[in-house]
């Protein structure tokens, strides 16, 4: 286990190297615009009706001193990290005065649950059919669905989360086509609230595993009809090992590592993809709460929508590069 | 029932050659028959250029592809008919594959030793120490041996040593056939005449036939027995190794022959001596 170690400890740093560039990178962007947050918002609150000069003047140092931004900008960035580790972004401006960890911690079970199933359910589904069509490259039904995941392939994301929008919310109006759950029911661990946040799911959950379905299909069925021909499968059917077997330790097995490898480097696309489609949904994630920050100015909102989004998109990559070596046998020698 | 090991009765093999516009068929293998003799092993070389049919051959020798017309029988039995793992695995006890690019002949995620381990136990019905010891006594006939290759990963192996254990491994379950497609020809010449020599060594000793299908005039010459040459599907000259290379009849096997580099004339940029042989094999 002496080379696994090594390899952990190397990206446990490539993990840490990308989160401190990520979130110092927006820090600097959102500080080095010219634009004052703290203006913009006393500019907004005194645009309708008269105010006292020296009101707005208190209300602006107090506004100051509450979000920092009146420190010079390294010492603003110490505390900003000061306060990035115990994931602290001050309250927010548009819901003032809730925090926005308590808005993101609101947010993020919706996105976590929603992607990280989706994505594992396309990744799997994907994989596997891609491989029985490689294998297989005679059957008809795989052929059929090759076809299909190839012609929605190449539709962006948000035309497919409006198509089923308009199929299932108007055309069959079958699915409710927002919100995470039922208002009704109460919110907790009971039947009923499962079974209203399943159905709430199917549309934002089909548009992401409709979209990145396909690319695993296609990827894993050209690696296996690659593998395929290779002479050691050859061999091992001339010995009469069963097809299950040739498939699943020789075909599969060899043409997984890629594939596991792909998944990490298309997180970040699939979390982009999410964040469009949630909006499509008015579902209650991350995606939804960016945007709606973003639209209200709320600076402290997105830069902590931001900051939790790059810790959680690279500690998913890191995961996936420590469950890598459980595919490849060979990573541990080297 | 003939005393015939292996013999190969006008077999023909025809791929429909299906497209937009139209179809065609291709004839890939076109009436080939030889036959060798079970009590008389033999080096039998086929010969030819890509697209000859000679690996098209092997495949149907192999049961990896069934014939369209005629028949191959091993041991008086039509192989088209070995079905199901049982009878798949015990005529594999029997006719061994030794393929061409030794990297692709080994599962990259498997350990070499397993595949030995395991072809002991699969064929012989060893474990453990018998099961080490058999394929330690195979790889050292091709100059491994057991400790060289024990929790190694093909990759970690050279082209040449893969190649070896490859034929080790063949030589595990004691086939009565090798069935060698271009064996050689990812191989460095430094080793090439080793192997070629070892098969030699493996007919004398062990008894083994081997199916020599190679596009190696020279190596062909050095070993074989007997040789037959096939271009786009057909035998066109067949024999005694020597007698046929000696005194091609047959234009393509006189031009087959002529393209091999002459000593006489290496560096006057002339391939062989009649370059007219072009036309009339064509």
């Amino acid at each position: 286990m002496h080379g696994y170690g090594i390899y952990l400890l190397k990206r446990f740093a490539q993990f840490v190297l990308v989160v401190f560039i990520g979130i110092s990178l927006t820090f600097f962007i959102t500080h080095l615009t010219p634009i004052d947050p703290v203006d913009r918002m006393v500019a907004g609150m005194t645009t309708f009706g008269q105010s006292d000069p020296e009101a707005v003047e208190a209300m602006r140092e107090a506004l100051r001193a509450l979000y920092g931004t009146g420190a010079p900008l390294l010492d603003q960035y110490f505390e900003y990290w000061g306060r990035m580790l115990v994931f602290d972004f001050g309250p927010s401006l548009s819901s003032f005065p809730t925090p926005v960890s308590q808005l993101i911690g609101r947010a993020l079970p919706w996105t976590f649950g929603l992607l990280a199933t989706c994505t594992l359910i396309a990744w799997v589904l994907g994989n596997l059919l891609g491989g029985l069509a490689g294998y297989y490259r005679n059957n008809l039904a795989l052929k059929t669905f090759g076809v299909v995941a190839m012609g929605f392939h190449p539709i962006p994301h948000y035309i497919i989360a409006f198509l089923l929008l308009i199929l299932f919310g108007y055309l069959w109006p079958i699915l409710p086509i927002s919100g995470g759950a039922s208002q009704q029911v109460e919110r907790g661990l009971n039947l009923p609230f499962v079974l209203s946040v399943l159905k709430h799911s199917v549309l934002p959950g089909l548009a992401i595993i409709l979209i990145s379905i396909g690319s695993w299909f296609m990827g894993m069925r050209a690696l296996v009809s690659n593998i395929v021909t290779e002479d050691y499968v050859v061999y091992a059917e001339l010995g009469g090992v069963s097809r299950r077997r040739i498939m699943r330790s020789y075909v599969m097995r060899n043409a997984i590592a890629p594939q596991v490898t792909g998944l990490a480097m298309s997180m970040s696309g699939f979390y982009n993809a999410a964040i469009i489609i949630e909006y499509v949904f008015s579902y209650p994630g991350l995606g939804r709460l960016l945007i709606a920050g973003v639209y209200a100015g709320d600076y402290g909102l997105v830069l902590g929508v931001t900051a939790i989004s790059i810790v959680a998109v690279s500690a998913a990559v890191f995961l996936i590069d420590v469950l890598y070596p459980l595919f490849d046998p060979r990573v541990q020698l080297s | 029932m003939s005393a015939d090991l292996l013999s190969v009765e006008r077999v023909t093999k025809v791929y429909a050659r299906g497209g937009l516009f139209g179809r065609g068929a291709f004839r890939a293998v076109d009436g080939v028959s030889f036959a060798l003799d079970a009590d008389r092993p033999e080096i039998f070389a086929i010969v030819g250029e890509s697209g000859s049919g000679k690996t098209t051959l092997s495949r149907m020798i192999l049961n990896l592809v069934a014939p369209t017309a005629g028949a191959i029988r091993f041991r008086g039995q039509d192989v088209a008919h070995i079905r199901g793992g049982r009878a798949r695995s015990a005529f594999m006890g029997a006719v061994q594959p030794i393929f061409q690019n030794p990297f692709e002949a080994f599962n990259p995620l498997k350990r070499i030793d397993r595949y030995l381990l395991m072809t002991a136990r699969r064929f012989r019905g060893a474990r453990g120490q018998e099961a080490e010891r058999l394929a330690d006594d195979a790889l050292r006939k091709v100059g491994l041996s057991f400790a060289e290759v024990r929790g190694r990963f093909p990759h970690e192996l050279s082209g040449g040593q893969l190649q070896r254990v490859a034929i080790a491994r063949a030589l595990i379950p004691g086939p009565a056939l090798l069935v060698a497609d271009e064996p050689v020809s990812m191989v460095d010449a430094s080793l090439r005449m080793a192997i070629v020599s070892l098969f030699r060594a493996l007919r004398d000793d062990l008894r083994v036939s081997i199916i020599y299908i190679t596009h190696d005039l020279a190596t062909a010459y050095y070993i074989s027995d007997r040789i037959i040459i096939m271009q786009k599907g057909k035998v066109v000259e067949s024999g005694d190794a020597r007698a046929v290379l000696d005194n091609p009849q047959h234009p393509y096997s006189i031009l087959l022959k002529e393209s091999v580099l002459s000593p006489d004339t290496i560096g006057e940029g002339i391939l062989g001596k009649r370059p007219p042989a072009t036309v009339d094999a064509r």
